[in-house]
This record gives C-alpha cells, structure tokens and sequence, in this order.
C-alpha cells in the first residue's frame, strides 16, 4: 500500500514537472548559435575550445528560475532530444549548469563530429519553442 | 557592505594601514583562480566601418548567473567603454560608460560614435561588486568609422 502510494506521489511529481517545464517561453528571437568553431572546421591535437553564442536571452545557472534565460547543453553527435523531456546527461549531451559560456572537449579520437547547441530550462528542459543553434561538422585530423 | 564600511572605518583609523586597505576591502566574493575574461570579437585594434556591432564577451572556467544569483563560481557582464576600471570594492558604476548584463547576457549590440574607443569586460557579483580577486579582461582599443 505505502509502495503504491509512492509510486503515485513520484509519478504526479514527475507529470507536474514536465507539464511546468514544457511550458518555459523561449524569449522572442532568441538564438542560440556556435562562435566557434565554425561548419566543416578541422581540429588539430584532438581539443577545442567550443564558444557558446546566444543572442536576445541570458544565461542562468541550472536551477535558477528567472525569465528569459536558459543554460546551454552542447549535443554531440546526436540529434536534438524530445521537447516535452529534460535533456539527457550523457557524453553526447554536455550540460553546462554552472552557467558555462565555453566548452573545453579534449582528448577526442579523429574523425568526424557534429555539434549542436540547446538550451535548457532550469529544469533541464528546452524552451517552447526549443532555443538551439544549427548542427555544425568538425573534423579532427590525426595527431 | 558593512564589512567594508568596517574596513574602511579601521583603515581611516590607522593611516599606517592604508596601503593594505585595498586588499583587504576588495569584493567579498571569490573568483576561480584560473577564471580568464576576454573580448572574443572585436579584436585589439580593430577598424569596424559601422556604428552599431556585436561584441561577444567570453569567458572560461567560470560561469554567468543573472544579477542577484548568488551562486559560487559565476557573475555577470559588465562592458567598459571609453573608462578604466572602477574601484574593485564597490559596485561597478551603472552609466553608459559602465554598461551592465544582469540578465545574464554573454554579447550585446554596441553603438558608438566614430573614433577612438577602448572595451574592457569586467565581472561583477549578484551586487555587481567585482570579485577577489577581480575578473578582467585586457583592455582593447578599436576604430570606429
């Protein structure tokens, strides 16, 4: 009975949540975008430094709830996630919740990657609509 | 504040201690030590042949939180123009040689006269004091036709 119970609290808590998050307004022509490095970019020695643009909205830290900002999440090698769900924390979805406007990637094998920038909530999940930048292509040469 | 208003009733009272004033008032809040603040565009010496233009502040291992956030390791923008840098122990100045990013802003539009100009970006804190030690970034002079 008490197992139920919580099964039910954590569920309500759960859809209260994702009904609240949904619904953060992206502000009006906020753009999220890549500074550098730019499409079709080839990298040397395996690091980089990723700088994250946004335009006409701020950056807040992960849980900071204050309107018209966001924090950046860096998608690698993947595509943008469902919109109505907090962005996964993986390595190919790098959350910057200290507010970070930079990304360091280090020690990456050569070949090709994508890059694309969302941004999140302070719950984690996009804007309505969903703030993110187009998806570049780098190149990392041998080393 | 009250720390430094006691900081600076003791340096007042001690004329010997007044060179260690300074240091010893500066901004409350800690800044990372390898924290690095920088102009990304425009350049040092830049000629840019338009009035209005983007600059974009960047910033490394620290982060940006919205004035008013009191949360370790961030701060907010602050763009000098045509100044040099304020006292570290106070607010920074809110004029339009001192313009401020509380909502967490990491580039603004800029319109400047034709001439000479210099940019610096200085961090300030939730109360827009700079941190100890300061976040600041070199100081670049640009053109502007």
């Amino acid at each position: 009975m008490l197992r139920r119970l919580l099964l039910v609290a954590c569920a309500t808590t759960l859809g209260a949540v994702a009904a609240q998050a949904q619904n953060t307004p992206a502000p009006a022509n906020a753009q999220a975008y890549i500074i550098w490095p730019p499409d079709g970019q080839v990298i040397n020695a395996g690091k980089l430094w990723v700088r994250m643009g946004l335009k006409n909205t701020g950056v807040a830290p992960a849980g900071i709830d204050m309107a018209n900002t966001g924090h950046h999440h860096l998608l690698v090698n993947t595509e943008p996630p469902p919109l109505d769900e907090p962005i996964p924390n993986d390595k190919n979805h790098i959350h910057f919740g200290g507010g970070q406007t930079e990304a360091r990637l280090i020690d990456l094998p050569p070949g090709e990657y994508t890059l694309q920038l969302m941004l999140g909530d302070k719950d984690h999940f996009p804007h309505t609509p969903p703030i993110m930048s187009d998806q570049i292509t780098i190149t990392v040469a041998p080393y | 504040m009250t720390k430094t208003a006691v900081a600076l009733l003791l340096a007042s009272l001690l004329p010997g201690s007044l060179l260690l004033g300074p240091a010893a008032i500066a901004g409350d809040t800690p800044a990372p030590a390898d924290a690095y603040l920088y102009i990304g565009w425009p350049n040092d010496g830049e000629v840019i042949n338009a009035q209005r233009f983007r600059v974009w502040f960047g910033l490394r291992h620290m982060g940006v939180a919205p004035a008013g956030v009191e949360k370790v390791n961030t701060g907010h923008h602050h763009l000098l123009i045509d100044t040099d840098l304020p006292s570290d122990d106070q607010p920074i100045p809110n004029d339009r040689n001192h313009l401020h990013f509380g909502g967490g802003q990491t580039e603004a539009m800029v319109e400047l006269a034709p001439g000479t100009h210099t940019l610096q970006l200085v961090m300030g804190d939730h109360d827009h004091v700079p941190h100890n030690p300061p976040v600041v970034s070199p100081k670049i002079t640009i053109t502007v036709r």
